[in-house]
């Protein structure tokens, strides 16, 4: 029940996905789904080699964790415990809201009930390497002959049809190829600085979810299926902007601004250090009344007044120097009071947030109820990053159909077997003993 | 493989308003993307994403950001906040499916009061905003640009250069080039507005969605929060690599025609053989024999990462690029050259996957590439873009008359100065 008493009411209603996802970009895709309330049952296999790496990747949760507590027992680092698939805090945080089973797709009869569960989903999503499915007997071609309205979604790293089809990647080797992680950082002789995480395991996840929300759409709408070829290099190139496009027109070979703005008249535009350690701000004047302003707040100093910085295009050409003498004077600076003050003179600038100032400090965050407690039947509850928009009538919530944070390994295997798929208790059994399930 | 006809159409019959800013164009592309038929309407004088460079020759009525963020839209040049325009309003309203507004808080604010009224008329209308920071909370009024976005987001924090002596930093924090605040917005809009759709197909209800920028880039720093919220540690940034608790080993290494690999190996069997395999390919054979091989190809240690590493500069060097690339690749290595965007306009594989619209732009006389798709169906691309972006007020009369706007009328809004 929602606030006012009202049902929540779950825009895909109705919709069940198979989720044999693993890693981070599959499984961003189907988080997404659950959190608007799809039944995304995710298949795992419990053998060492196949657990999904995100099960046994830091960080953990705490040893000390313990179902009735969780984060209000305290954060601590830990290697984990060994042979422990159930504790995984960035595994918790990208697999909430779905249901967890295990399946063995190595045996015939786990292929045969991989079948059983597609007859009647909307439907499935695979990122294992590209001809896997296809060795299985398991690809698009077979299973839309069980069932011509799935959708079938599968995310590879430079996509399965093409010249590079049996190419292997992870995000950042995507990223280096799409051009992202050249774009990234100082200009030369700088190398490249690149993306600080796998870029390209969020954001084709978020184009997964995009392609299958249209695919149910119009599976709704006219009970037509699809197969769904997601390349996370494409998606990357999707995101190299104006790049490719300049090239043409100009044959100017891309380079790296730093923090810089090479395509508007603003300036200073970067980040600034400030009072601590590795402590810095974010600063992006637009206007020459807003470069006035900035001055008056750091107290006029005389450099600042010198004509070489007395316009937007003159202080362009003095970058350089001009970032060297407003960093001497950000430093002497408390980060989040100059930020307040210059934000009161109506001037861009933000603080650069690590991890801490955004989950304790960030008041926007917390008003906005981003982080959503969330229980795991092991480790407890602990705080699960949130959808970033506000939806009036079909709410997302992270914790999707389960109300749970991600699933134990084989969690669900009971109520998804027997109560979704009619198994019997000694059907199920037996299916256990012969390492099927 | 033939399948069932791309989602380039899903969206056929769906009529999208666009009003707003670079906070919603790349949102209202990838909904045209999928057949909505997007209607930008426009000031006087054009979208603020018009003025926003790089430029065409220079010149400032060609914008190539604005050509790449709005492919397959109308424009109607209208004045939006005139109050004699509010009944054309309504006429549009009542037609169409999706409202887009985007912007500075203080604007979106003062139309989307009238989209709440106009919203009654056709409670299945959807109206979406995208906000620097949402509708509500302390910080909505703040200011706000791409750059602050990534920094208040929590992804500056993460890029950038190892840090030097005694882990101080000498470099700052990078916001990665260019506009990622707005694409990670921009797709988790296109994601809200489309589960929109689905319920609508359920209830027939419409709904208001308040997007925020802030939050969509907070959610996308990967194991940065999950590290301090379970282990309360805090990552580092480094060079081309992963922000980690610790400095990992430093990995760029250059190939003989001077480009940037990302290569690296791990301590498993698999990779110590496809890397045997290929020294033995570039005439480092000799490196295998060694004892400091023998003991260190599958060490997990530091120096044995150090030593591999070394391995891999001296071979990449040797050879140019695109060829370390394809041996390393044919032997299951995921290494990859450190492309620029444009070195993949030329690249086989993408052409052959249709990964490139090609759309002609009469006022250059020429036909320009761009990366327009994500995804095929084996076939053909899921979002189909075949149309350059409008010119200011191109389609003006056409949306008037889907409006259904006589001419009488039409020539009245004129009379007003409205269009």
């Amino acid at each position: 029940m929602g606030e006012n008493g009202e049902t929540k009411r779950w825009a895909l209603a109705g919709v069940r996905i198979i989720d044999l996802t693993w890693l981070q970009v599959g499984p961003q895709a189907t988080r997404i789904l659950a959190s608007f309330g799809a039944q995304v049952i995710r298949i795992e296999w419990r053998h060492p080699a196949a657990v999904d790496f995100l099960r046994y990747m830091q960080p953990f949760a705490p040893d000390h964790a313990t179902p009735q507590g969780g984060r209000s027992q305290g954060a601590a680092r830990t290697h984990g415990i060994r042979g422990n698939f159930n504790r995984g805090g960035y595994y918790n945080n990208t697999n909430p809201g779905k249901y967890g089973i295990t399946l063995n797709l190595n045996h015939p009869k786990g292929r045969d009930l991989l079948r059983r569960m597609v007859r009647d989903a909307n439907a499935i999503c695979e990122n294992f390497s590209p001809g896997q499915m296809d060795k299985w007997n398991l690809g698009y071609a077979e299973l839309r002959k069980l069932n011509p309205r799935i959708i079938y979604m599968q995310t590879t790293g430079v996509g399965k049809f093409g010249i590079y089809e049996n190419y292997v990647s992870y995000g950042p080797t995507a990223q280096a190829m799409s051009g992202l992680t050249f774009m990234s950082g100082l200009a030369e002789p700088h190398p490249p600085a690149g993306w600080g995480y796998s870029y390209l395991d969020h954001s084709p996840g978020y184009f997964g979810a995009m392609l299958m929300m249209a695919a149910l759409h119009r599976q709704r709408q006219s009970g037509t299926g699809a197969y769904i070829d997601l390349s996370q290099t494409e998606t990357g190139m999707m995101l190299t902007g104006t790049s490719m496009l300049e090239y043409q027109l100009t044959g100017k070979p891309t380079a790296r601004y730093g923090n810089r703005m090479p395509y508007l008249n603003w300036s200073p535009h970067g980040a600034y250090p400030c009072q601590g350690e590795d402590n810095w701000i974010a600063i992006s004047v637009q206007s020459d009344d807003q470069w006035r302003s900035l001055i008056e707040e750091i107290g006029s100093p005389q450099w600042a007044l010198d004509a070489q910085f007395a316009n937007a295009a003159r202080r362009k050409a003095n970058e350089d120097e001009l970032d060297r003498q407003l960093a001497s004077c950000t430093v002497l600076e408390d980060r989040y009071d100059l930020m307040m003050r210059l934000q009161a003179r109506g001037i861009p600038a933000g603080v650069v947030q690590k991890a801490p100032d955004r989950f304790d400090r960030d008041p926007q965050l917390k008003a906005r109820g981003y982080f959503v407690d969330l229980p795991h039947s092991e480790i407890g509850t602990w705080p699960i990053e949130g959808f970033p928009a506000e939806l009036s009538r079909s709410p997302a919530n992270v914790g999707g159909l389960t109300g749970r944070a991600s699933p134990k390994l084989g969690e669900d295997n009971d109520y998804v077997y027997r109560e979704l798929f009619g198994l019997t208790a000694d059907e199920l059994e037996a299916l256990k003993q012969e390492d099927v399930i | 493989m033939k399948t069932q006809s791309s989602l380039g159409s899903s969206l056929n019959q769906t009529v999208l308003l666009e009003i707003g800013n670079e906070l919603g164009d790349y949102a209202g592309m990838l909904l045209a993307g999928f057949g909505a038929d997007v209607i930008k309407l426009e000031p006087r004088g054009g979208s603020q994403s018009r003025r926003v460079g790089p430029f065409a020759d220079g010149n400032p009525e060609r914008s190539i950001f604005f050509w790449r963020y709005n492919l397959n839209k109308k424009s109607a040049g209208l004045d939006l906040d005139e109050p004699a325009a509010r009944p054309l309003f309504a006429r549009m309203a009542a037609r169409a499916d999706i409202a887009l507004l985007s912007g500075e808080i203080e604007t979106v604010e003062r139309r989307l009061e009238l989209w709440r009224e106009l919203a009654e008329q056709n409670p299945s209308l959807i109206v979406c905003t995208i906000t620097p920071f949402g509708l509500s909370g302390p910080y909505r009024r703040l200011k706000s640009t791409d750059l602050t976005q990534m920094a208040m987001g929590g992804i500056m924090a993460v890029c950038g250069y190892d840090p030097g002596a005694n882990l101080q930093y000498d470099t700052p924090p990078i916001a990665p080039a260019m506009w990622h605040a707005y694409h990670i917005a921009g797709e988790y809009a296109a994601i809200a507005i489309l589960a929109a759709a689905n319920f609508r197909d359920l209830s027939g209800e419409g709904q208001f969605i308040d997007v925020s920028v802030h939050e969509a880039v907070n959610t996308c720093t990967e194991i940065a929060l999950p590290t301090y919220i379970y282990n309360g540690q805090v990552v580092l940034r480094q060079t081309a690599r992963h922000a980690f608790p610790h400095i990992t080993q430093f990995r760029l290494s250059k190939s003989r025609d001077d480009v940037y690999m990302l290569a690296s190996l791990s301590p498993f069997e698999r990779e110590a053989r496809a890397f045997a395999e290929l020294a033995d390919q570039v005439g480092m054979e000799h490196v295998l024999k060694t004892p400091e091989y023998k003991q260190l190809e599958k060490e997990d240690s530091r120096a044995a990462y150090t030593y591999r590493n070394d391995l891999i500069e001296q071979l990449v060097a040797r050879l140019p690029a695109q060829e370390v690339f394809e041996r390393a690749q044919a032997l299951g290595l995921a290494w990859s050259p450190i492309r620029r965007p444009e070195d993949n306009l030329a690249d086989p594989h993408f052409n052959a996957r249709h990964s490139f619209a090609r759309i002609h732009h009469p006022e250059i006389g020429r036909d320009l590439l761009y990366p327009g798709t994500v995804a095929g169906d084996g076939e053909q691309p899921h979002m189909s873009y075949t149309r350059r972006a409008p010119g200011l007020g191109e389609h003006t009369c056409e949306v008037l008359e889907w409006s259904g706007c006589g001419r009488d009328e039409i020539e009245k809004l004129r009379a007003l100065g409205v269009i």
